[in-house]
């Protein structure tokens, strides 16, 4: 064969492998493909997510490859405390190797958005986010709510009628709950330290005195209260919608309840470092997080969509019907240093 | 046996000395590098990393200015002292349950006409195996104040409203603790007794003592360094261990010194503080090794030497059957009670339904070795690693007890080595990982995101597991034998490679194994040092107790137990069938 024909064969191919790939261009807009072209050239990036359990985040790293062969999404999933050490282990060992930043932490944010270390982009997608939650993004586009969760109260349907389970906060506190209650620490749990100031803002810390009477189990996650109602060991708790639920989806006697006082909402924003060794890569992540596939996935999973025209999954209440409650950044900024002390203080751990 | 070593040892005397040169070759001593390199080692896991540990305590955050005050942030509240106070509480009961678990079973196992003997090293073998905190966790089933197994069962049986068992409480951490830490009592204790020849007892019996005054003044006594040597191991695993405290102080409404430390890590990290906070635990260290050596100083405790002995087992008559009575007490405790809630919870659709037949699956099994590529790659991960870091761990310490107790450097000397030999156990793992970090994450050794960052922390933290047995091992070794290799001619290494490697062959395999588990189980260090290509299973189980995914975090732990126990089980198979049971040291 003639170096002519090679090259004659090889146009024909590559002609005819666009004309395959072309229905999924097609429906790609220019930019997206402008990112695609640009992230396949990076070949593979990581994320250092808090946000998801192991099950979810790898399922919503295959279907991002699904959706963009050739890009390879890897994840390293651990708590937020953890997630945030590596993160700054690695910039201090010039060992760059998150591309994606994820923490439920939301004072993580502003910390190292003040030294600089994030990456200004404003992604497509954010005009589907749902409206109550675009205020949680970052004025100046350096972060953007990409999961969302409730935290309500739980109990387990075994020990408990739903005609006896508590309806809102307050309930928690009467006395035939007494050694029955299950909550988590705010020291080790962003969860419950939003909680915590949430309680302290609607009570006062009044709340946690009167709580305190009732002789709570204390874990540490917020995921504990979970194993402690499935032990039967307590009753009721301030518990997690998506991982009950996800325990309940496989036949486990719990619960929950939407408290009519307020529901807290929790929102996790994910950052792009500018130390990311794939930015491209990065930034088709964050585009995906905002888009169908990747909300699927996380209903599917029970968390909750954090765009618009997702139906919720079965048995959890759509969001519009809930009511939602979440004290400003500032608040939770400045309060969980503060609930902290005064948990020890009042719990003595 | 003896007559066979010495005929080893000049059949390997050299016949013919050709030249000057060679004679000079001949007679130096080529082992001295091998020392150098062994202290080489130790200065980079052990110096390195300390070092930095102290100079960070020391230091100004922002500038690395020289203060004081992260000493005066660590001391200056009562809560912190009270842990460390509740920590000194949790090490010395536990190790004290310890004594009383290890040292009769491993007694019983080891000299007596006990049956079931098999059955309970297996049990004792298992519960060493299993991650304390998954032991934890299973404890918190059986003895959960409201609704543990035990209290259900006592409330069924006497018909109070209330059980007695609550494990969220000092005496159950002491009790969990005890559990998965007195495995190292009866090792050492075991593979002590071992080497001591009846002979010695003969001689008490024959002079007209029974077999209890002749056990209690005779036999523990000689193996007392290894009784005090796995008492420090205990003492300090107590106080560095993270997951079970967690797990159990916390919702009994108290602190250790490693939740405390916890919690200097909370965003944002007080790295200086936590460091200064962790220095009585190193001066705790030293003052053990002090005591160590004031007890055993200047006694002898060599049992073997080359006049062979022979190892009977002492017949217990009637008091067999109590004592098999203990040692499966002991073994439900820790092993078979645990392993009935785990397997409950891996073999269960939904664990909160309990016992049924409609809610049996093997499907978390079969999707954690199977369909999860996490999980499958972790747990080739897991096991390399650890055999890897014990090799290692082995090799440095052999080096070192026999430089220490041959005298090849000056005694200072050898006390320093002796001592940072030991070191690495009472440093939190946290913070081992954190040391290690800082060390080796910036050129020129580059080993953070590789499999040997991994592998050298787990060599480094288990080091004293492996120094301890070595030199337990080394001592009870006459130096009269490698002696006479020494005057038919042959040099230090060839004595250490005819001699006393074949007879520490087990003792060696021994110290393999004990630093392979806890390789296997490792969490606190591993979880800052892993990467995305080196995961490993402890680290799996953890991120599973964070998401209360509990069916899931059994079927991890169940894996890691049965491989491990297969592992193990092989090891033994390929060491001689005799290597559990046997009479004679070599």
């Amino acid at each position: 064969m003639s170096p002519n024909t090679i090259r004659g064969f090889l146009a024909l191919l590559s002609a005819a492998l666009t004309i395959a790939a072309a229905p999924a261009r097609a429906q790609m807009p220019a930019w997206e493909q402008q990112l695609y072209e640009a992230a396949k050239k990076e070949k593979q990036f990581t994320v250092y997510t808090a946000h998801y359990d192991t099950e979810t985040i790898a399922d919503l790293c295959m279907a991002f490859d699904k959706k963009y062969p050739g890009v390879k999404c890897n994840f390293v999933r651990t708590t937020a405390q953890v997630a945030f050490q590596r993160f700054q282990q690695d910039l201090q060992a010039k060992l760059a190797v998150a591309s994606v930043f994820s923490s439920t932490d939301v004072s993580h944010y502003p910390d190292l958005k003040k030294r600089g270390l994030l990456m200004t982009y404003q992604p497509h997608n954010l005009a589907r986010m749902v409206d109550s939650l675009k205020q949680y993004n970052d004025k100046d586009n350096d972060y953007w709510v990409t999961a969302a969760a409730l935290v309500v109260i739980a109990y387990n349907n075994s020990l408990v009628s739903e005609k006896d389970a508590p309806k809102k906060w307050t309930d928690l506190l009467d006395p035939k709950w007494k050694d029955k209650v299950s909550i988590g620490h705010p020291a080790f749990s962003g969860y419950v330290g939003t909680w915590t100031v949430l309680m302290r803002k609607l009570y006062g810390w009044d709340y946690f005195e009167k709580l305190e009477k009732n002789k709570p189990q204390i874990g540490r996650s917020i995921n504990d209260t979970v194993t402690m109602l499935n032990s039967k060991e307590r009753w009721v708790a301030a518990g997690p919608e998506a991982t009950t639920l996800l325990s309940r989806d496989k036949g486990n006697p719990l619960s929950v309840i939407y408290p009519t006082d307020g529901t807290l909402l929790m929102v996790s924003p994910t950052g792009i470092p500018k130390s990311a060794p794939a930015p491209n890569a990065a930034k088709l992540f964050v585009e995906f997080l905002l888009d169908k596939e990747a909300a699927e996935v996380q209903v599917k999973n029970h968390s909750l969509s954090v765009i618009k025209g997702i139906k919720p999954a079965v048995g959890a209440k759509p969001l519009e019907e809930i009511k939602v409650i979440r004290p400003t950044e500032e608040e939770i900024t400045k309060g969980i240093p503060e609930v902290k002390e005064k948990f020890r203080d009042t719990f003595g751990v | 046996m003896n007559e066979g070593i010495a005929r080893r040892a000049a059949a390997v005397a050299p016949s013919a000395a050709p030249s000057a040169f060679g004679q000079w070759w001949l007679h130096l001593d080529k082992l001295s590098w091998v020392w150098f390199l062994a202290i080489a080692l130790l200065l980079f896991l052990v110096v390195n990393p300390l070092l930095r540990l102290l100079v960070v305590s020391f230091q100004q955050p922002d500038t690395g200015a020289f203060t004081l005050a992260n000493y005066a942030a660590a001391y200056s509240r009562s809560r912190y002292l009270d842990a460390l106070a509740k920590s000194l509480i949790l090490g010395v009961s536990s190790a004290s349950l310890c004594l009383l678990f290890g040292v009769p079973l491993a007694w019983a196992v080891s000299r007596t006409d006990m049956p079931g003997k098999g059955l309970i090293w297996v049990s004792i073998l298992g519960t060493f195996i299993i991650p304390p905190y998954l032991g934890a966790v299973g404890w918190m089933l059986l003895a959960g104040p409201n609704a543990g197994w035990l209290n259900r069962l006592f409330i069924v049986l006497t018909s109070v409203d209330k059980g007695p068992f609550n494990i969220y409480s000092m005496t159950g951490l002491v009790l969990v603790t005890a559990c998965y830490s007195f495995p190292y009592v009866f090792v050492f204790t075991k593979s002590a007794l071992d080497l001591v020849s009846s002979e010695m007892e003969d001689a008490a019996n024959i002079l007209g003592c029974g077999n209890l005054r002749t056990t209690l003044s005779i036999t523990l006594p000689l193996v007392l360094p290894a009784i005090l040597a796995a008492l420090i191991l205990v003492f300090l695993e107590a106080i560095a261990l993270f997951g079970s405290p967690a797990l159990l102080a916390l919702p009994g409404r108290f602190h250790v010194v490693t939740t405390q430390l916890w919690q200097f890590f909370e965003y944002p990290p007080k790295v200086g503080v936590a460091s200064a906070y962790a220095m009585p635990l190193l001066c705790i260290t030293i003052f053990l090794f002090w005591l160590q050596r004031r007890i055993t100083h200047r006694k002898g405790y060599v049992s073997l030497t080359g006049k062979g002995g022979e190892r009977r087992p002492i017949k217990l008559g009637g008091w067999k059957w109590p004592m098999l009575g203990y040692c499966l007490f002991v073994c439900t405790l820790s092993f078979f009670m645990p392993m009935v809630v785990i397997c409950q919870a891996a073999l269960a659709k939904a664990w909160g339904r309990g016992f049924s037949l409609d809610n049996l699956t093997l499907d978390n099994l079969y999707f954690t070795l199977f369909e999860n590529t996490l999980t499958r790659n972790a747990t080739i991960n897991t096991f390399v690693y650890a055999g890897s870091a014990a090799l290692i761990a082995v090799a440095l310490a052999l080096c070192v007890a026999y430089i220490v107790n041959r005298q090849l450097v000056g005694k200072n000397l050898g006390n320093v080595l002796s001592f940072l030999t030991m070191a690495p156990f009472v440093i939190p793992g946290i913070v081992l990982a954190i040391g290690f970090y800082a060390a080796y994450t910036r050129p020129p050794l580059l080993l953070y995101g590789t499999a040997w960052i991994l592998i050298l922390a787990f060599a480094t933290r288990f080091l004293p597991i492996a120094y301890a047995n070595t030199n337990a091992a080394i001592r009870s070794i006459n130096p009269e034998l490698e002696d006479a290799v020494r005057i038919l001619g042959g040099t230090r290494f060839t004595a250490i490679q005819r001699v006393v490697a074949p007879l520490l062959k087990r003792s060696l395999a021994g110290a393999f194994i004990l630093v392979f588990i806890p390789g296997t189980r490792e969490l606190s260090s591993a979880i800052f040092l892993s990467s995305i290509n080196t995961q490993v299973l402890s680290v799996l189980l953890f991120d599973k107790s964070d998401e209360g995914n509990f069916e899931m975090l059994a079927a991890i732990g169940l894996i890691l137990v049965i491989i491990t126990v297969a592992f193990i089980l092989i090891g033994f198979r390929l060491m001689g069938r005799d290597f559990m049971l046997r009479r004679t040291a070599a």
